[in-house]
């Protein structure tokens, strides 16, 4: 009897756990029973999707930064590199919001952002190489 | 008899699922996700291939600016508003996966829709810009700025109208019943294509359109 009384306690209390990961009120958690990891617990608060309004919030940044980046665009100036450079910086920008936010990197498994790492460092990598053999050999003329 | 049970809502599942973290696979990530993500690494060495093409011969090469030059033809504030409504697209797209996960398929009908009307807007943008171009004397095969510039943006072009058909074949699919709030992988995965395509077009903008010529 002690045994069944120690079991429903610890019920209650991995309940109240599952209730407060995710935002339940108490005694909302009523599904499917199914063994508890606590580990589980914390992958899903940590991998939870953003909502509507943070995906605004992004989209309104990254057409700010395409405005700056089209004013830029038209600036005269000597200094030509740092235009280029800015206008660089703004391209990653934007292109780390979407891959963080939108593509959701930030949350999916490692594993998946590990994967397109290497496919855009590979690139960078090679037509680095590409460009800077061809342009101080083939094309220097 | 020493294992706890406790009630687990559908949340949970979602979460996991979502996460691509938990899939009953060899590798303990989706399969489906596993390879669009491989897809995608291959797509960024695909399109790179075809940006330092451009930048190659950008300057480089007396053929790129023999006729008509990037700097005679482009109409940036029209380019600007497409790039803008591309960006926006990804904003819609990334809405439709966030009803289908509340299971609201109504809004993500809609936003599948908007994102469809969105790149449908963009291609024609496209279509609209390289008529022009060809007016104005610049083809395929007048200069290496030609060659270069319809091949690398006409590649991005066709990815958009493949992202379209995709959308309208899950829009599709929902119209019939047929995409279970269950399965939100599948609207995930196509948004992975989409946002993927909009990162590319990020890069071209930036590299063939506001970048200076010379």
């Amino acid at each position: 009897m002690s045994d069944l009384s120690e079991v429903d306690e610890k019920s209650d209390a991995d309940e109240d756990v599952v209730e407060e990961a995710l935002g339940l009120a108490p005694g909302e958690a009523l599904g499917d029973l199914v063994p508890v990891d606590p580990a589980h617990l914390t992958a899903h608060e940590e991998h939870a999707h953003p909502g509507p309004r943070q995906y605004v919030m992004i989209g309104l940044v990254l057409v700010i930064l395409t405005a700056v980046e089209v004013a830029l665009s038209y600036v005269e100036t000597e200094h030509s590199n740092l235009i280029i450079a800015a206008l660089g910086i703004l391209a990653s920008a934007k292109f780390f919001l979407v891959c963080a936010w939108y593509m959701h990197m930030k949350q999916d498994a490692p594993f998946f952002r590990r994967l397109f790492i290497v496919g855009i460092v590979g690139a960078t990598i090679v037509y680095g190489i590409v460009l800077f053999v061809f342009s101080s050999t083939v094309l220097k003329s | 008899m020493t294992q706890s049970v406790v009630p687990a809502p559908d949340a949970y599942h979602l979460a996991q699922a979502e996460s691509g973290h938990g899939a009953d696979t060899n590798t303990g990530v989706s399969n489906a996700k596993l390879a669009i993500w491989l897809f995608l690494s291959s797509e960024a060495l695909f399109f790179g291939a075809f940006i330092s093409t451009y930048f190659l011969y950008r300057g480089r090469d007396a053929e790129f600016l023999k006729g008509p030059t990037p700097d005679e033809m482009f109409n940036i504030p029209f380019t600007s508003v497409t790039s803008f409504i591309l960006l926006m697209s990804s904003l819609t797209m990334v809405l439709a996966l966030a009803a289908m996960q509340r299971g609201d398929h109504r809004r993500l009908r809609i936003w599948l829709l908007a994102t469809c009307l969105f790149g449908l807007t963009f291609v024609g943008g496209q279509v609209f810009e390289f008529t022009e171009f060809y007016r104005e004397g610049l083809h395929l095969g007048t200069n290496m700025f030609g060659t270069t510039f319809f091949v690398l943006t006409g590649l991005h072009g066709a990815h958009v109208t493949m992202g379209i058909i995709w959308l309208l074949v899950l829009y599709g699919r929902s119209m019939q019943n047929r995409l279970p709030s269950t399965n939100s992988e599948s609207v995930e995965i196509a948004g992975l294509y989409w946002h993927f395509v909009d990162i590319v077009w990020i890069f071209i903008f930036t590299a063939i359109y506001l970048i200076p010529s010379h």
